[in-house]
C-alpha cells in the first residue's frame, strides 16, 4: 500500500512538473467555520511537500518491505502494520496540510503512532514508560505549537499558509507578534525534532521495533519540526532573534549529542544520539536562514540514517536480539551485504565524498563559516565526533573477533537486504541531487525548492575559501578514521563494562549529561509530591472537612435537620417540596 | 411537540412502576429514550422553532411556558442522546428493584428536559429541584460503599445552593414591574444597579458553581462519582454538570451582565486553579473511577473559564464541548464499568496486562482516552482549541495555563491506560473475556460520534450560531457601562 502511494506521489511529482505550476491546493470541506474563523480541510502540494512526500512514501515503502522480514515472527504483526500505515497517513497529512491546523492534526497523529509503536511490545513496563515519556514531551512542544497557531490566527485572521505568508511579507522584521509566533512554533519543533531541552525522549524511544526507529525516529517524524520551520520560512526570516536562538540550540544539541554518542554501547542508542545530533545540524541550517540546505540534509539523512537503523536491525536480528556492541564483532564475514551497506551509510554520515552526507553537511559548514567562525568550529567539531563514534560502531560490530559465544550470526533474508541495498545506492548517490557549483553542479535541489522555501540569500564564498573549507574537514576526518581504526581494530580495544570506574568526565558522558536524572529530580519528583500533597493535605485535610464542618454545624442547628443524618429519604422529599412552598409563601407576602 | 418530549419519559416512567418483568422494563425504558431522542433530533435540526405556553399560576405571574434557543437545543440534544446509553448501561447485569430504578432514571430525564425548556425562572427552579430528587434516590439506593454519608454531603451542597438561588429568584421577582413576573425575558429587561449586580451575581452563581463544580465548591464531586452506580455517575457527569453550565448562561449573562464583567477574572482564575488542581490530583489517584472524576472536573473547569472570557470563539467552543465532554465521559465511565467487571477491582495497583486477555477492549479504551485528551480529529480537540483560542484573546497567560491540560491530561490518562491495559502482570481476573456484542452497541456509536464531530463539527456550530451572537450583543452595552462605571 505504501509502495502504491509512493507511485502515486511520483506520478503527482511528474504531473506537477509537466504542468509547469508550482503548487496545487485541494480543499475537501470546511472543517471549522465560525464567525471570522474559517479553517478548511485542505491540502497543499508544492515542491516542499512533494519532497517530503517522496521521502515518506519512498523510504517508508522500503522500511515496510524490510519489516515483512523483520517482524514475521511477531504474533501481533497485523497491528504492527496497521499502526505503521496509520503513521504514514498522519505523516502525509502533516506535510500536505494547507494550513497550520491540518498540519497540527498530522503532527499529533504521528505523535500518537510514535507512542503506540514505541510501546509496541507492551508487556515490558520500561517500554511503556518510554512511550509515555515520548508522548508527554511531545505534548509540551505541541502546547507551544497550538498557542503559536492561535497567535497566527489573531495576527493574520487566518491560518492558511498562502494567506499568512502573503500578509507576513508586508510586515517589517522583528515585530513582537512575529517573534512570539516563531518562538511558539519553535517550541513545537523542539519537541518533535528532539532538540535541547526536549530531546530525552528520543534515545528512550529506541524501545520500539527497529523498523519503527528507522521510519519514525530517524527518517520522517523527527524531521517534522524541520519541515514546519522551513514551511514557515517567511515568518522566520522576519524574526532574527528566533533564528539566533535556533542556531544556539541547534549547535548545542549537535555537539552534546555527538559527545554522548561516544560512550554509548547499545547499537541503537548510538544511532539515536547520532540522529539528535544530525537534527541539530539541520537546526543550525535553519537558524542560518538556509532552509533548503536543511531540507537537503534532511533528505540525505533520511537515506543514510534509515539505512543505518535497518542495518542495525539486521545485525540485531542476526544476533538474536543482542544490542550491546561489546558483545558483537567480526560480523563482516558473516553478513557481507549488511556490512557493505552499513559501511556506505557510515561513510555518508561522516561526510566523505562523494557520499551523500558530504554534500549536505559541507553546505551547512560553509554557510556556518559565513555566519560566524565559532559556529563553524562547533559544527566541525561535531562532525569529527560523529565520524569517530560511527567508525567506533562500525569497527566494533563488523571487525575483530566474534565475542559472543554460542551465537550463530547469519545474513538476513532477501526481503530485508534488498531494501538495504536500495537505500545504500541512495546514500551513495543522493548527494548528486544538489551538486554545488564548486564541483560543476547547479544546485538542482535548492532550485527546486525555491518556489516553496525562501532561504536568505548569501553572498557566497570565494572559490579558494570553499576549496579550503572542503579540504580541511576532509583531512581531519581521515585522521579521525585512522585513529578509530588504530584503537578499535589494531589494538582491539573493547569499551569497559558499565561497572568499571571512570574519570568524572567519562561518567558525565556515559550518563548522558544526567539530563534524565535532572528532569526526574526537577519535574517528575516534585510533580508526584505536589499531587500527593494537594490530595492528602489540601483536598482531604482542608477543603473537604471545611465543608463537612459547615454541614455539621448546620445539622446541629436543630433536631429537625438532624433527621437528615439518619438518611430519612422522605424528609429529603419534604425539604424539596417545602422549598417550593416556601417560595410561594414568600411571594404571597411580598 | 415540546410537551411531548417532556412527557414521554415522565409517563413511561410511571407506567414502568406497574411492570413486573425486569427485562421488559429495560426494553420499554430504552424504547422510550430512543423515541425521545428521535423527536429531539427532528425538533432541533428540522422543525421550525416552537413555543408552548398555558397559563398556570396566575397570581405568580408564571405561565407553564416552554421554548428553546440554541443553548437549550445543545442541552436537549445531549440529554436525550445520552439517556438511551445510560439505560443501555444497565442491560448487562442484574439490578435490584428494576422498575423503580428505571422509573427514576426516566423521571430525571423528564425533569432535565424541563430545566432546559423552561422559559421562566420559577418553572426552571421547579424542574431543577425535581431533577435532583430521583438522583438522590439513585445515589442512595443503588450507590456503593459509604453511600449514606456521601449522599448526605451531596444533599447539603445542593440544598444550600438551591436555597440561595431561590432567594435570588424571589429578589428578582419583586424587582419586576407590577404585575410581577418570573419570565427570563422580564428578568433580562430589568435595569439593576451595578452595586446590586455585584452581590446578586454570587447569589445566582453559587448553585450553578456547585453543580459544575467550580473550585473550591467541588469536594462533593469526587466521592460522589466514585460511590455512584455506573448509571448514576453517567447522569451526574454526563448531564447534570451541564445543568450548571446552562443555568449560568441563562441567569448570569442576560440578567446581571455587570456582575459578570466585574467578577469575570475572579471566576476565570478560580476555574483555572480548578483545572490545574484537579489535573495534578488526578495523577495520584489509585482508584480509576476517582481518577476519571478528577479529570472530569478539570475539563469542566476549563469550560467554565472559557464561558467567562465572553468571547465568541470560547462560547462556541464551550457549547461544542458540552456535547463532546458528555459523550466522552459517558463512554469513559462505561469503560471503567467494563474494566471493573473484568478485574473485580477499581484499584490501579491491582491491575495490569488486561490487553493480553482483552485486546479489543484495550483498543476502544485507548480511543476514548484519546478523545478525552483532545487528540485532533476527535470532538474534544475542536472544543478545546476554540476555548483556548478564546482564553488567548483575554490573556496569553490564561491560554497557557488552560492549555497545560493538554499536557497534564496526557500524563494522567496515559498513566491510567498503561496501568490497566499494558504490562505483563499476571492478575487473577474474574473473567478473561473480551468485549461482548452488547458492549459494542454501547461503545461504537459513542466512539463514532466522538470521531464524526471531530472531523465535521459544523452542524453543532450552526445550531448555536444565532444564540451565541445574540449573547455577544447582550454583553456589548454592558461592557461600555462597565468601563464607564470603573472610571
Amino acid at each position: 500500500m505504501v509502495l502504491l502511494s509512493f507511485v502515486f506521489t511520483a506520478v503527482l511529482f511528474f504531473s506537477l512538473r509537466s504542468s509547469g505550476s508550482v503548487s496545487a491546493t485541494v480543499t475537501l470541506f470546511n472543517w471549522i467555520s465560525i464567525g471570522g474563523m474559517n479553517i478548511p480541510f485542505a491540502f497543499l502540494i508544492d515542491h516542499l511537500s512533494l519532497t517530503m512526500m517522496l521521502i515518506i512514501t519512498g523510504v517508508g515503502a522500503l522500511i515496510h518491505i524490510y519489516s515483512i522480514g523483520y517482524m514475521h515472527d511477531d504474533e501481533r504483526v497485523n497491528s504492527f502494520f496497521a499502526q505503521m500505515n496509520l503513521f504514514t497517513f498522519s505523516m502525509l497529512l502533516l506535510v500536505m496540510g494547507a494550513n497550520y491546523l491540518v498540519l497540527f492534526i498530522g503532527w499529533e497523529g504521528v505523535g500518537l503512532c510514535s507512542y503506540l509503536l514505541i510501546g509496541f511490545w507492551f508487556k515490558n513496563p520500561a517500554f511503556n514508560y518510554a512511550a509515555r515519556k515520548a508522548f508527554v514531551m511531545n505534548r509540551i512542544g505541541d502546547l507551544g505549537f497550538i498557542l503559536g497557531i492561535i497567535l497566527i490566527f489573531f495576527t493574520f485572521k487566518t491560518v492558511t499558509f498562502s494567506e499568512v505568508f502573503t500578509q507576513a511579507s508586508t510586515l517589517s522584521s522583528g515585530t513582537t507578534a512575529i517573534t512570539l509566533i516563531t518562538l511558539f512554533l519553535l517550541i513545537g519543533a523542539l519537541g518533535k525534532s528532539a532538540q535541547i531541552p526536549l530531546f530525552t525522549w528520543l534515545p528512550d524511544a529506541m524501545a520500539g521495533p527497529t523498523p519503527v526507529s528507522a521510519l519514525i525516529h530517524a527518517a520522517t517524524m523527527v524531521t517534522a519540526g524541520i519541515y514546519m520551520i522551513a514551511r514557515s520560512s517567511i515568518l522566520y526570516n522576519l524574526a532574527p532573534i528566533t533564528l539566533n536562538i535556533i542556531i544556539i540550540i541547534g549547535s548545542a544539541t549537535a555537539i552534546m549529542a555527538a559527545i554522548t554518542g561516544l560512550k554509548q554501547n547499545d547499537i541503537k542508542k548510538v544511532l539515536a544520539y547520532s540522529t539528535v545530533s544530525q537534527l541539530g545540524y539541520m537546526f543550525i541550517a535553519l537558524g542560518l536562514g538556509a532552509y533548503s540546505t536543511a531540507v537537503f540534509h534532511l533528505t540525505t539523512h533520511a537515506f543514510f540514517k534509515a539505512l543505518l537503523f535497518l542495518g542495525a536491525g539486521s545485525v540485531i536480528h542476526a544476533m538474536s536480539g543482542e544490542q550491546d556492541i561489546r558483545k558483537m564483532g567480526g560480523l563482516r564475514k558473516k553478513m557481507p551485504l549488511t556490512y557493505f551497506t552499513f559501511l556506505a551509510a557510515t561513510l555518508a554520515i561522516s561526510g566523505i565524498p562523494p557520499f551523500s552526507g558530504f554534500f549536505s553537511k559541507d553546505l551547512i559548514l560553509n554557510q556556518a563559516f559565513e555566519h560566524s567562525i565559532l559556529i563553524y568550529i562547533l559544527a566541525l567539531a561535531g562532525a569529527l565526533l560523529t565520524c569517530f563514534y560511527m567508525f567506533r560502531l562500525l569497527y566494533l560490530v563488523f571487525f575483530g573477533d566474534q565475542r559472543l559465544d554460542g551465537a550463530h550470526p547469519h545474513e538476513s533474508p532477501g526481503v530485508m537486504t534488498i531494501p538495504l541495498m536500495i537505500l545504500a545506492v541512495l546514500s551513495v548517490f543522493g548527494g548528486f541531487l544538489n551538486i554545488p557549483s564548486l564541483f560543476g553542479g547547479n544546485s538542482n535541489f535548492s532550485t527546486f525548492l525555491q518556489t516553496a522555501v525562501f532561504s536568505k540569500t548569501t553572498e557566497g564564498l570565494s572559490m579558494t575559501t570553499e576549496i579550503v573549507l572542503t579540504l580541511v574537514p576532509l583531512s581531519l576526518i581521515s585522521l579521525v578514521i585512522l585513529f578509530a581504526y588504530r584503537t578499535f581494530v589494531k589494538k582491539a580495544v573493547i569499551p569497559a563494562s558499565d561497572e568499571a570506574s571512570m574519570s568524572w568526565i567519562g561518567k558525565i558522558i556515559f550518563n548522558k549529561f544526567y539530563f534524565d536524572e535532572i528532569y526526574i529530580f526537577a519535574f517528575e519528583k516534585p510533580f508526584g509530591f505536589l499531587s500527593g500533597f494537594l490530595f492528602h493535605k489540601v483536598e482531604n485535610t482542608v477543603l473537604d472537612p471545611a465543608v463537612d464542618g459547615i454541614g455539621k454545624a448546620t445539622s446541629r442547628l436543630g433536631s429537625l435537620i438532624r433527621k437528615l443524618q439518619q438518611g430519612n429519604m422522605s424528609f429529603y422529599l419534604f425539604a424539596m417540596v417545602a422549598g417550593i412552598l416556601l417560595f410561594i409563601v414568600f411571594i404571597l407576602i411580598v | 411537540m415540546l410537551l411531548l418530549i417532556l412527557l414521554i419519559p415522565f409517563i413511561t416512567g410511571f407506567t414502568l412502576l406497574g411492570v413486573r418483568n425486569a427485562a421488559a422494563v429495560k426494553v420499554v425504558a430504552l424504547s422510550s429514550a430512543i423515541l425521545t431522542l428521535f423527536l429531539t433530533v427532528s425538533l432541533v435540526f428540522f422543525l421550525p422553532a416552537t413555543r408552548f405556553s398555558v397559563s398556570w399560576i396566575n397570581f405568580l405571574g408564571t405561565d407553564f411556558s416552554l421554548g428553546y434557543d440554541g443553548i437549550s437545543s445543545i442541552m436537549l440534544l445531549l440529554t436525550n442522546l445520552l439517556f438511551p446509553f445510560i439505560i443501555l448501561a444497565g442491560f448487562k447485569h442484574e439490578q435490584k428493584q428494576v422498575p423503580v430504578l428505571y422509573a427514576l432514571i426516566l423521571f430525571t430525564q423528564s425533569a432535565l428536559i424541563g430545566v432546559f425548556l423552561a422559559q421562566n425562572a420559577f418553572l426552571f427552579y421547579v424542574f431543577w429541584e425535581l431533577a435532583l430528587i430521583p438522583v438522590y434516590f439513585i445515589l442512595l439506593l443503588w450507590g456503593g460503599a459509604n453511600r449514606r454519608a456521601i449522599t448526605f454531603k451531596f444533599f447539603i451542597y445542593t440544598l444550600t445552593g438551591s436555597l440561595i438561588l431561590l432567594f435570588g429568584i424571589i429578589f428578582l421577582y419583586q424587582l419586576t414591574p407590577s404585575p410581577h413576573s418570573t419570565d427570563f425575558l422580564a428578568f433580562s429587561q430589568l435595569i439593576i444597579p451595578a452595586n446590586t449586580q455585584i452581590w446578586l451575581f454570587w447569589i445566582l452563581f453559587i448553585a450553578f458553581a456547585i453543580k459544575m463544580p467550580v473550585f473550591p465548591f467541588h469536594t462533593w464531586q469526587p466521592p460522589t462519582y466514585t460511590m455512584a452506580s455506573t448509571q448514576g455517575v453517567m447522569i451526574l457527569a454526563g448531564v447534570m454538570t451541564k445543568m450548571g453550565i446552562y443555568g449560568a448562561l441563562r441567569f448570569l449573562f442576560p440578567i446581571v451582565p455587570l456582575g459578570v464583567l466585574f467578577w469575570q477574572n475572579t471566576v476565570i482564575v478560580l476555574s483555572l486553579i480548578g483545572v490545574i488542581y484537579a489535573s495534578i490530583i488526578a495523577f495520584r489517584q489509585t482508584n480509576l473511577k476517582k481518577l476519571i472524576a478528577f479529570s472530569s472536573m478539570a475539563h469542566i473547569s476549563l469550560m467554565v473559564a472559557a464561558m467567562f472570557v465572553l468571547n465568541y470563539y470560547a462560547l462556541q467552543g464551550l457549547l461544542f464541548q458540552v456535547i463532546s465532554h458528555g459523550v466522552t465521559i459517558v463512554a469513559l465511565f462505561y469503560m471503567v464499568y467494563s474494566i471493573e467487571k473484568q478485574t473485580g477491582t477499581l484499584e490501579l495497583p491491582m491491575m495490569g496486562g488486561l490487553k493480553l486477555h482483552a485486546p479489543k477492549m484495550s483498543v476502544l479504551f485507548l480511543m476514548v482516552v484519546l478523545g478525552s485528551i483532545a487528540l485532533p480529529l476527535t470532538a474534544g480537540f475542536v472544543g478545546e482549541f476554540l476555548m483556548i483560542t478564546g482564553l488567548f484573546h483575554q490573556s496569553v497567560w490564561f491560554a497557557l495555563v488552560g492549555g497545560i491540560t493538554m499536557v497534564l491530561g496526557a500524563i494522567y490518562m496515559l498513566y491510567a491506560y498503561q496501568r490497566v491495559m499494558l504490562g505483563n502482570k499476571e492478575v487473577n481476573y474474574e473473567s478473561k473475556t473480551d468485549l461482548k456484542p452488547l458492549d459494542y452497541f454501547f461503545l461504537l456509536p459513542l466512539v463514532l460520534i466522538i470521531l464524526a464531530l471531530g472531523v465535521y463539527p459544523q452542524p453543532i456550530f450552526n445550531l448555536v450560531e444565532q444564540t451565541v451572537k445574540s449573547m455577544q450583543n447582550l454583553l456589548t452595552p454592558a461592557t461600555e457601562v462597565m468601563s464607564a462605571w470603573v472610571h
